[in-house]
């Protein structure tokens, strides 16, 4: 049913749609993150309910599965991090 | 039934208990019945399905959006809600709606409404953004930080307490195969689809939003697929 992404690009683009979505940000403002830029406990958006919906939505729009205990502080201290996770998920 | 202009509410009986119908548009338009998404996404998506419904109304259509047992203004709990009580009551909304309009309508549904859609009799059928059951469970238990086995009878994810059965049943839904079908999603999605619209996904944000733009977007190409049945 997904389209099998093979563009690390796609995989940037679609994330930052998805962290748009999910923490109501102007998309100038997410579009401007790079790999350092913080995000859990450096927004006050991105609550647990933000993580819950984040992780739905990466799994429905990348077509991946993301099990819980793959779920940790370090994977979403920042952007560089959320985005090394969902390229090894979604480009496997 | 009440009426101001052409909002109105009406009931359907669902299970021997009456349920709550909002109408948007005049009663003797082209019927259109619509499903929304379940749980949170349902309320954060309110403002874009009233905006989507006004904009089909002028266009000749009657808009209808029923609240299912255990939500919106019902009067049942939802804890005492069944899977099945969901497609009983989407079928008989659809049912009432028809004998009110003496056609069939069209149904639209939204995310999680979509696993029920093929429970009613419909004219076309259209999906926005339709979701997994099981992808809507395991949101429902990751808002709650609940892990799957520590789960107990009479569940209480994310504020909302609802049956072990109902949840079991949402984890193995998935959309039905129908024809005739037309699926549309966010063009972020990478989801099949029939069409591609930009705009937010709302169901996502914590603080409800509306947007004009993709319900204007979304009421075109409802509108359009409906004459294309209609045509055929």
């Amino acid at each position: 049913m997904f389209v099998a992404l093979t563009d690390a690009g796609d995989v940037d683009e679609t994330l930052r749609a998805v962290l748009i979505d999910v923490l109501g940000l102007p998309p100038e403002r997410v579009n401007a993150f790079n790999d350092k830029s913080p995000l859990f406990g450096a927004l006050p958006e991105f609550d647990s309910m933000a993580v819950a919906g984040l992780l739905t939505e990466l799994e429905e729009r990348l077509g991946i599965t993301i099990e819980d205990d793959e779920v940790d502080a370090d994977m979403l201290e920042n952007y560089g991090a959320l985005l090394t996770f969902a390229k090894a998920k979604a480009l496997r | 039934m009440t009426a101001v202009g052409d909002l109105g509410y009406d009931r359907y009986s669902t299970r021997n208990c009456d349920e709550w119908l909002m109408r948007i548009g005049a009663p003797e338009g082209r019927p259109l019945l619509f499903l929304a998404p379940l749980f949170e996404e349902m309320n954060r998506t309110r403002a874009l399905l009233a905006a989507t419904m006004r904009a089909l109304a002028p266009r000749g259509y009657c808009c209808w959006l029923p609240d299912l047992p255990g939500t919106g203004e019902s009067e049942r709990a939802l804890d005492d809600i069944g899977w099945d009580d969901w497609r009983d009551a989407a079928r008989d909304a659809a049912a009432a709606v028809a004998v009110k309009a003496g056609r069939s309508p069209a149904i639209a549904s939204l995310r999680g409404g979509a696993l029920l859609d093929d429970a009613a009799e419909a004219a076309c059928r259209w999906r926005f953004a339709p979701a997994d059951g099981a992808s809507l469970s395991r949101d429902l238990l990751r808002a709650s930080l609940v892990a799957p086995h520590q789960r107990a009878a009479g569940l209480d994810l994310a504020g909302y307490r609802l049956s072990e059965a109902l949840l079991d049943a949402l984890a193995k839904a998935i959309p039905a195969p129908l024809e005739p079908l037309r699926v549309v999603r966010l063009a972020s999605d990478r989801g099949d689809a029939d069409a591609k619209l930009d705009g937010p996904a709302l169901w996502r944000r914590s603080e409800p939003a509306s947007s004009p733009a993709l319900a204007a977007a979304l009421a075109e190409d409802f509108s359009a697929w409906i004459e294309q049945c209609d045509a055929s």
